[in-house]
């Protein structure tokens, strides 16, 4: 189990310094610079900022440089954000975001999950009707429809939530409620949708015939029996889900304005503020690679076909 | 029943002895399919849709990018501009003089509106019809969501066919050849699962600048990852079928055996996931264009129209309304039709995703 774990984090290092590379080259080799766009300098003054930040350098050893930097937790200077560095600007950002996200897969696991196992055992009725034709409303709407939407009918018309702002300021936590429906309701609708038609599958298997055989209680079964071997597509959804999570993020805080770093990713792309491209793309890959990780070995521990070898 | 010898060369005969007429895949399917209300229903509007969108130049609609200034942000209707122009500078009139607590219009508000009906009366142009109503700049909102809809759908499916072919061919290779290059192949699709697909092709799209061939590269770029695994799949159950073994004994080519007769049998799955595929572009292309990173002014996308409209949503909510309702008209029927189409080419699958 241990040789496991740590054998699969070591096969983690290929991936995200396949996806570091990949984005250093994407954001130098395009045409332009972080600093290009600045009133003309004489070229003096020029040569000096660009020694300061290493850019004179040939590309390979900036690249190098670069790689050495992150491996001591350094993202590097901001070249738009002059005062700051971008390992400051992140820990500023990330913890809206992180907070944004950790909760909109909460409560898309939650509500996903219940709605389609409610579904399941009541398949056909009124309630499954309703709640699968929610799911595909949820499935079909994108969430830049959704957020524009309900931010519309519930903050502008009926003025029940504040349009937008963050944590801290006056509104409390009622700023939280519409980027979290917007954020989690695809991914509820996936789930529900995912769980309802795994518990159909396993309802009908023929160990739950047994379990029933064997005189135990219908809660017992579905609790003890069903759920634990319909969770696993819902599981292994889990990775992409939270990639989808993770790039919506962008959107809804640019929707909701959220001071998060999703807010940062588009400008410092357009500003070609390389070390902050590079430090946001780092951070969400860390995020996801890690997330991918620890679904793998959830599914593990709940499916018995897998063995750790 | 009838009898044998009454029966035509190549009818098939069943254990009871009766004539059965040979169903291929796609006749069995279409029947299935017609028996799905929810399907059919997608499957017209989608047609609906897509014969809108490629005959939008020859539709009696206004061009696109036309701006005419006087009918700025004009209300849904179905009465000439005119009518409607001069309605809301009523409407608002009324509002300032609610504010300012008067019953009366002044002079000049009255001259105004007079000079607004003499124009609408001798101007032909205040005679159009906007029945989605106007944006911020004085186009018409119909005719925008249509040109947008040209755009996002082509997406869709250039997004689709690349996805087809790069996937098709990966995956039969990889699954038909086994071995090394199989390893390789996937190796190589895992590696690529693993990248934030969506955070890449924004920093692309933000450096390499907004224009169409890019955001087509963009949307391609791992678009066939999926495709090509499922194919892989689907090969590798197949290849030792009798019917492969019967014509690589009569001496056919891989290719010609991977090609001719492993992947048409595999095109049930390819259909189905194709159809569920188009939406998915067309959701990442709006995506991207909602973000401001997609095709650029005057050209429309339906992603760029929410986007517009979700600026102006407080004073004028048709702007987002209108492309909102139709986009996710056309991703609804798109997926009806997809889940209607695995269903119907498929009966035994599980409901899946």
């Amino acid at each position: 189990m241990t040789r496991f774990v740590i054998r699969r984090l070591l096969s983690l290092i290929p991936t995200l310094f396949l996806i570091i590379t990949f984005a250093f080259i994407i954001v130098r080799v395009a045409p332009g610079g972080p600093f290009a766009s600045e009133k003309k300098l004489p070229p003096e003054i020029m040569a000096n900022i660009l020694k300061k930040y290493h850019l004179d350098e040939p590309l390979p050893k900036q690249y190098l440089r670069y790689l050495n930097e992150i491996l001591h937790g350094d993202l590097g200077p901001s070249f738009r954000y002059k005062d700051y560095s971008v390992n400051e600007l992140i820990g500023q950002a990330l913890p809206a975001s992180m907070l944004l996200g950790f909760l909109s897969l909460v409560v898309a696991l939650a509500l996903g999950l219940s709605v389609g196992i409610i579904s399941s055992l009541k398949q056909n009725s009124w309630v499954d009707y309703s709640a699968m034709s929610l799911a595909v409303i949820g499935i079909s709407v994108p969430l830049f429809v959704i957020g524009p939407v309900i931010k519309l009918i519930l903050a502008i018309k009926l003025k029940w939530l504040p349009t937008s702002g963050w944590l801290g300021g006056r509104n409390g936590i009622l700023v939280l409620i519409m980027p979290i429906i917007t954020l989690s309701f695809p991914y509820f609708a996936s789930i529900a949708r995912l769980m309802r038609s795994s518990m159909l599958e396993v309802l009908r298997s023929d160990y739950v015939r047994t379990a029933r055989a064997k005189g135990l209680k219908e809660s017992t079964v579905v609790l003890k029996h069903v759920l634990k071997g319909a969770m696993l597509p819902v599981i292994s959804y889990l990775g992409p889900a939270f990639a989808g999570i993770i790039t919506g993020t962008v959107v809804v805080e640019t929707i909701f304005t959220i001071p998060g770093l999703g807010r940062f990713y588009i400008q410092a792309a357009t500003n070609r503020d390389y070390t902050l491209i590079m430090g946001d793309v780092i951070v969400f890959s860390v995020i996801l690679v890690l997330m991918n990780f620890l679904v793998d070995i959830i599914y593990g521990f709940l499916d018995p076909r897998i063995s750790y070898k | 029943m009838a009898k044998t010898s009454a029966v035509k060369r190549d009818a098939l005969i069943n254990e009871f002895n009766q004539t059965m007429k040979p169903v291929s895949l796609w006749a069995d399917a279409w029947k299935r399919l017609k028996k799905n209300k929810m399907a059919l229903g997608g499957l017209v509007i989608v047609v609906t849709f897509i014969a809108l969108c490629v005959l939008a130049p020859i539709l009696p609609i206004y061009p696109y990018e036309e701006q005419v200034i006087a009918h700025q942000n004009l209300p849904p209707s179905l009465r000439p501009a005119g009518v409607t122009m001069i309605e809301s500078r009523v409407g608002y009139l009324k509002l300032v003089m609610e504010s300012e607590e008067r019953t009366e219009m002044t002079d000049a508000e009255k001259a105004e509106i007079a000079a607004m009906e003499q124009d609408v009366s001798v101007n032909p142009a205040h005679k159009r019809v906007y029945i989605f109503g106007t944006d911020s700049l004085g186009r018409d909102m119909l005719s925008r969501i249509l040109y947008g809809g040209r755009i996002s759908i082509l997406i869709g499916l250039v997004g689709t066919i690349t996805a087809l072919l790069v996937g098709i061919i990966v995956g039969a290779i990889a699954g038909y050849v086994g071995g090394w290059l199989d390893n390789v192949l996937m190796r190589f699709v895992d590696i690529l699962y693993g990248l934030p697909y969506m955070l890449i092709v924004i920093i692309m799209m933000a450096i390499f600048g907004r224009n169409i061939i890019n955001l087509f590269v963009a949307v391609a770029l791992v678009s066939w990852l999926t495709l090509a695994r499922v194919v892989r799949g689907q090969i590798i159950s197949l290849k030792n079928a009798e019917f492969v073994e019967a014509a690589r004994s009569m001496g056919a080519s891989p290719g010609r055996i991977i090609f001719r007769h492993l992947t048409p049998n595999t095109l049930g799955v390819i259909v189905v996931f194709a159809t569920l595929m188009v939406p998915s572009f067309i959701m990442n292309e709006s995506f991207l264009s909602f973000l401001g990173l997609g095709v650029s002014a005057p050209l429309a996308s339906w992603g760029s129209l929410v986007s517009e409209g979700a600026n102006t949503m407080e004073l004028y909510p048709w702007q987002l309304l209108a492309p909102a309702i139709a986009m996710t008209l056309f991703l609804f029927a798109m997926n009806f039709l997809g889940d209607g189409l695995r269903d119907a080419l498929d009966p035994q699958s599980k409901n899946r995703l």
